[in-house]
């Protein structure tokens, strides 16, 4: 649905994007990951027909970015890393008025808005002032306002900044909810737990360079080896924990296990039944407290490939 | 679709809905219009006891009074709309980037001509709203006479062409800048320019012509220089003082504003000071708006006229995976 291929960007002497290339299939929730300043949004820009690349193509849904704006205008919902609402403006009056921008006809776009407001969740604050709704409102309503023309793809750049917990919960959710109503979405963030939870693909940019992208599973596997589970034991004392690694170090399926932070990690293969080595441990007499994947994963992989090369820790060591 | 239709789809504008909307709700609006009314009132009511204090006689003071209020308030309103014209408009496009809303807007199905067109209806629709809740104001003084019919019509126009061109212009200038304030202030810099610059330095150089027509008979008396003829203040003046007699052929004008006096060139149609006015005064409307609707066009990703060169990266040169944008 989205291709991007060989994407390059200059600011000045800056090089923001170099080489960016990543595909996002029908129906997919694709993170886009990086630090600030990796390039995230100036590809987002360039997708959202706002900012021409120097160098190299993107097509969303087959229509090419450069060549058919209008075209990818109509199939794209875009929603800012900022965004601004009017003020003196209702909810419901807000959404009309893209409504309207988007050339949606005059007798669908009050029952559009409804529509949106309800899904979004704002349905009681149709009639309210868009410049008095909290923050988490607002980005809802903004994702709304991504929504008014139907698209097929959706361009979310940093939906969930500055967003307290439960709101970004909620953003979460209607993510979801959106991918299920068919839509493809890319969503950029530096918040990887909350990626790692939404995703199916994903895609690591940094300085400017895509390090990694494609389904979630396989660039964590191309990255670390098998998943990792945490063991807690009741009163843990380095006897003990020492005793469960040598109980489950050469199991079958055991990649490695490793003493961290008082607690036993075990690292093992995909199809690895979990269920067997917690009856292992529990019939081996080991008090367990508690047996849980190890989430983060994704972070740990970001890190991973976004680490200095050692020849550039070389060198920052040497300035 | 008939002529109605095209028209009613012409202003079937989002954006004029929204502006309209958004700023008719504010405190703004109905102070401006407050001041606005209560500034002409008080100047048109002023100029009237002075007038009727020194009016002659009751029966040919009535029309003298009329003549005198009328053209006091007519010169006043089209200073007043000068003075708020740039404030309502040079905000218009600046606006909606700092308030974060531009990109969104570039991203909808709107084109730029439309951005621009939207915007500018918007903004002159408060100043002719200002124009026109001002008219029962004028219909009052019409009726002392001394002004005829023709003579309304041409002051009304000169101010709804005076609000319009300096709309236009603080919309471009909106444009071209990012920020308010600086539009704001360049737009103020332009009005003053156009509303007192031009009347200053055409008088100037009036008076220039003036001295040496003693020396040059190419010159004549009636001779003014082509500034004064597109400034609104002048053109409103003649239009009610001397309506029949300060027409000045197109070719004459463009010879005088160029400083060069003889062979005189009597060629084109004769203009009036008023229909001269109108006539830059569009000519700007048109550059403006299409400056605007370029600068617009120009937000948005461009369309590449020619292939990109070869991106280079520490000097070296990149091979590209895809096709040339």
């Amino acid at each position: 649905m989205i291709e991007v291929e060989a994407l390059h960007k200059r600011f000045g002497g800056q090089v923001a994007l170099d080489e960016v290339h990543f595909s996002v299939p029908r129906g997919e929730i694709f993170g886009f990951v990086g630090p600030n300043g990796a390039g995230k949004t100036t590809t987002i820009r360039i997708l959202a027909t706002l900012t021409a690349p120097d160098a190299g193509t993107a097509t969303i849904g087959g229509v090419p970015v450069a060549d058919d704006p209008y075209g990818v205008r109509e199939l794209i919902g875009y929603m800012p890393d900022f965004f601004g609402v009017y003020d003196r403006l209702t909810a419901l009056e807000y959404l009309e008025f893209y409504a309207a921008c988007h050339a949606v006809p005059h007798r669908r776009r009050r029952s559009v808005a409804l529509e949106l407001l309800e899904l979004v969740d704002l349905g009681e604050r149709i009639n309210d002032q868009v410049d008095t709704l909290s923050r988490g409102m607002k980005q809802r309503l903004c994702l709304a306002r991504a929504l008014v023309h139907d698209p097929l793809v959706l361009l979310l750049d940093e939906p969930a900044s500055g967003l307290d917990p439960r709101a970004r919960i909620e953003m979460r959710e209607l993510i979801r909810e959106l991918r299920r109503m068919g839509k493809t979405i890319l969503v950029s963030s530096h918040i990887l737990p909350e990626l790692e939870e939404l995703c199916t693909w994903v895609g690591f940019i940094d300085r400017g360079r895509m390090v990694a992208a494609g389904p979630m599973s396989d660039v964590r596997n191309r990255v670390l080896a098998g998943r990792r589970l945490r063991v807690e034991l009741v009163d843990a004392d380095d006897v003990k924990l020492y005793a469960a690694r040598d109980q489950v170090a050469d199991r079958a399926g055991v990649i490695e296990a490793e003493l961290v932070e008082g607690c036993l990690e075990i690292a093992v293969e995909d199809d690895f039944a979990d269920q067997d080595l917690l009856l292992d441990l529990v019939q081996a007499g080991v008090a367990v407290r508690s047996f849980a994947p190890v989430t983060g994963d994704l972070a740990e992989a970001f890190m991973r490939l976004t680490a200095p090369a050692p020849e550039e820790k070389a060198e920052e060591a040497g300035e | 679709m008939n002529a109605v239709e095209r028209l009613a789809r012409l202003f079937d504008n989002p954006l004029i809905v929204k502006d309209g909307v958004s700023r008719m709700r504010s405190w703004r609006a109905p102070v401006i219009l407050t001041v606005y009314l209560a500034l002409l009132g008080a100047f048109g009511y002023t100029v009237f006891v002075l007038a009727a204090i020194s009016s002659p006689s009751q029966r040919t003071g009535s029309a003298m009074i009329g003549a005198t209020v009328f053209e006091a308030l007519a010169l006043m309103q089209v200073s007043l709309v000068a003075l708020f014209a740039p404030a309502l408009t040079a905000g218009a496009i600046s606006g909606e980037r700092e308030r974060q809303t531009f990109d969104v807007l570039l991203v909808s199905r709107m084109t730029a001509v439309e951005i621009v067109w939207g915007k500018l209806v918007a903004s002159v629709a408060f100043m002719l709203l200002l124009i026109l809740a001002a008219l029962p104001l004028f219909a009052a003084v019409f009726l002392f006479g001394g002004i005829d019919f023709e003579q309304f019509v041409i002051t009304q126009l000169l101010t709804v062409t005076t609000a319009v061109s300096i709309g236009a212009v603080s919309l471009f200038l909106s444009a071209a800048f990012r920020r308010t304030l600086a539009s704001t202030v360049v737009g103020y810099g332009v009005a003053f320019a156009g509303m007192v610059g031009t009347l200053v330095a055409g008088a100037l150089f009036t008076l220039a012509l003036v001295v040496h027509s003693s020396t040059d008979l190419a010159i004549s008396t009636s001779d003014v220089h082509p500034l004064l003829f597109a400034n609104p203040f002048y053109s409103m003046f003649v239009a009610l003082n001397d309506p029949n007699g300060a027409a000045m052929h197109l070719g004459r004008l463009v010879q005088l504003l160029f400083f060069v006096s003889s062979p005189r060139n009597d060629l084109g149609p004769g203009l009036e000071p008023w229909q001269a006015t109108v006539l830059v005064q569009l000519v700007l409307v048109a550059l403006s708006v299409f400056g605007a609707v370029q600068l617009v066009q120009n937000r948005r990703a461009p369309m590449p006229l020619r292939a990109p060169e070869p991106l280079e990266v520490a000097g070296v040169p990149v091979e590209t995976g895809g096709g040339g944008l």
